[in-house]
């Protein structure tokens, strides 16, 4: 990586950014679900690791959630960005110099702001908890060059229209940074009181609605088309899916607050925009799944489908939780309970993480050049994941009812504990696996990198047969 | 680019525009991608109605859920009947109370019961509230407009519409403005998806991917 750092831009080979973001994310997706395994072991086994408030669970929940977020999450939808984009323009990515200096740039910073939130610096707002330095760096060395290039890619394409992925992608990148920017002024402005909640609440709903779900949709929509073969089922849908997404995901910010003093209109006016977040799903869904008509074999025989398809499906259940707990007569119930953590988990472990893993081992493979080394290897990681996911969410749920139960009928705090005890252990197995899981995902792409056979030129991963 | 009104549920372009559009749709390859231009399936329509439908529909508050004083006047009351204050155990003298109450007091029309049980209260909670209550309904507040929030009862802050002397209704409306705005919202947002669409050629046409 660091060779082409001065090197001229034609000097560098094409997809090299792609690869350096792409490994990258798989680094911080260890490291990440790593530090959830740690923590939810802490919740498990409340003896474990105590008298050192570095390794205190106040200290570390938020290193995990961020190194997952901006590490895993967001480098992988640069990965994808980084190569999807200039193939669906038949172009070249605008700058890979640019894209090599942000591959290496994001790291430094995240890991700089990781430290920070570690060492207990902190603006103790959920999801925007980096002090104001660490915002400015990453909008202005992480977002912004991010956003150029995958713009300048588009201007420079060589078709004339724009394949609905790159819509995403393009609109994406423009709106996470407004988001960065807009979300973060209570840090910036020292805004309190209920600005600085509606605020707080404001980024954290876009950052996972304007930039972590509309860019894993668009990866589906590249995946499943190319790998299949089949067209894309509808443009149509297509323009009903990014223009609900834009609308009615931008809005509802106030129903994080359901119970905060904002005016009723506006909590109405943000649950309704609620519910209608299943219009862009449904879209998404049916789009997706009616593409692969005639091609359903390959859930079963291709490894980026399954992962692909598993995502989609999750999409179901996502959108059904997500649209009917913010209205009033079930959030009084759920607010505040491990339910909305399994609802997040939801959102960054299952669904967006089945669509990303998906292009991340699409995307190293065709880059590269190399069959992926190992497919058993690449099986055990999708089921490691969905088993370990599944144990999680469903264990989480369970235990945010009985919190929730808890909450409305004041049962004694130290009693929910104590009955929610057998779901934080099943939680711990659950994130357990996924690192597990993560750890062999590393192990392999490294091999695939080292030891993968060559793909001749012309031809897709999927068209080899695996040679392990 | 020129608009065509003649069939708008089907078209509303003019037929230049759609070959030229046709033509490069076919033509032109998005990195080896091909999108078909199936008209968007009768099932996903209704799911999508049914949506607008529900959201509207969930939205309501069917039911308060912030205990107002209006809940608990029924208590207070009976907190001073000689039978209740003959009890000397607090539990019991609260499931008295309960009893007493059961099945009498309506809300706007509803019935409390419900509310009454998702906010149990016990004997020392309702003493603290018992005089700001009853300061309240010697006043001749409305106590629906008052909110319990823990030892203290307060004026809500829900603001619905305005009263015959001015003032400002501090009760849970089932319409506010934030669903007068959803709806012009949606109207913008439909009718705009609805032209983006029909600019398109029309979905009896399939485009030919790589002549076949």
């Amino acid at each position: 990586m660091f060779k082409y750092l001065m090197a001229k831009n034609e000097d560098i080979p094409p997809g090299a950014s792609a690869v350096f973001f792409g490994f990258s994310a798989i680094i911080w997706f260890v490291i990440g679900t790593g530090l959830g395994s740690f923590n939810a072991a802490k919740l498990a086994f409340p003896d474990f690791v105590t008298g050192d408030m570095y390794f205190a669970f106040g200290h570390m929940r938020q290193v995990h959630v961020m190194a997952v977020i901006f590490g895993w999450i967001s480098m992988a939808f640069a990965m994808a960005m980084m190569y999807i984009t200039p193939a669906l323009g038949n172009n070249k990515l605008w700058s890979e110099k640019l894209g090599i200096w942000n591959c290496m740039l994001w790291n430094i910073g995240l890991l700089v702001a990781l430290t920070t939130l570690w060492a207990g610096i902190t603006s103790g707002r959920e999801y925007s908890d980096f002090p104001w330095p660490v915002d400015l760096y990453l909008a202005t060395c992480v977002f912004i060059p991010l956003g150029v290039n995958v713009w300048m890619t588009i201007l420079n394409r060589r078709t004339q229209g724009i394949y609905t992925t790159n819509w995403f992608f393009a609109a994406a990148t423009f709106m996470v940074i407004i988001v960065f920017l807009v979300g973060n002024s209570p840090e910036f402005f020292h805004l309190t009181g209920l600005t600085e909640a509606y605020l707080t609440w404001w980024f954290a709903h876009n950052v996972l609605g304007l930039w972590i779900t509309p860019v894993a949709a668009a990866i589906a929509y590249y995946t499943i088309p190319k790998i299949t073969g089949n067209p894309l089922y509808s443009h149509r849908i297509g323009h009903l899916h990014f223009w609900s997404v834009v609308v009615f995901y931008s809005t509802p910010a106030a129903h994080h607050l359901m119970s905060a003093p904002l005016p009723e209109w506006l909590k109405s006016f943000a649950s309704v925009e609620g519910v209608l977040i299943l219009v862009p799903a449904i879209a998404f869904v049916s789009n997706i799944m009616l593409t692969m008509k005639g091609k359903w074999h390959m859930f079963v025989e291709n490894v980026e489908v399954r992962f692909t398809i598993t995502g989609c499906l999750m999409a179901i259940p996502l959108n059904m939780q997500g649209g009917f707990q913010q209205t009033r007569a079930i959030n009084w119930y759920i607010h505040g309970t491990g339910w909305i953590v399994a609802h997040a988990h939801l959102a960054l472990l299952g669904f967006s993480t089945f669509l990303e893993a998906a292009a991340v081992y699409l995307g190293l493979q065709t880059l590269m050049n190399r069959k992926l080394y190992s497919l058993k290897l690449a099986n055990l990681h999708f089921w490691l994941l969905l088993i370990g996911f599944t144990t999680y969410w469903v264990s989480m749920t369970i235990a945010g009812l009985i919190q929730g139960a808890g909450k409305i009928y004041e049962v004694p705090y130290i009693d929910v504990v104590i009955a929610e005890h057998p779901y934080m252990i099943a939680r711990w197995l659950g994130g357990t696996l996924v690192f597990f899981g993560n750890t062999l995902w590393l192990y392999n792409m490294w091999m695939t990198a080292r030891k993968g056979t060559v793909i001749p030129q012309g031809r897709m991963p999927h068209e080899l047969q695996y040679e392990r | 680019m020129a608009w065509n009104f003649d069939k708008p549920l089907v078209t509303m372009v003019d037929a230049a525009t759609n070959e030229a559009d046709k033509a490069l749709w076919e033509k032109e390859n998005l990195g080896g991608i091909t999108e078909d231009n199936n008209r968007m399936p009768m099932p996903v329509v209704m799911l999508v109605i049914l949506t607008v439908l529900t959201a509207f529909a969930v939205t309501f508050p069917l039911w308060g859920q912030r205990p107002t004083a209006a809940l608990y006047a029924g208590y207070v009351k009976s907190m001073n009947l000689p039978e209740v204050m003959a009890i000397k155990d607090d539990d019991e003298a609260m499931k008295k109370i309960v009893q007493l109450n059961k099945g009498t007091g309506t809300m706007d029309g509803r019935s409390m019961e419900d509310m009454l049980e998702r906010h149990p209260l016990s004997m020392n909670d309702l003493r603290i509230i018992k005089p700001q209550i009853e300061a309240l309904m010697a006043s001749g507040v409305d106590l629906g407009e008052y909110t319990v929030v823990g030892n203290q009862v307060v004026l809500a802050n829900f603001q619905g519409n305005l009263k015959a002397d001015g003032t400002i209704e501090r009760k849970q409306p089932w319409w506010d403005k934030g669903y007068t705005i959803d709806i012009f919202y949606l109207t913008y947002f439909f009718t705009m998806v609805i032209l983006l669409i029909k600019r398109l050629p029309p979905s009896s046409w399939q485009p030919r991917h790589n002549n076949h």
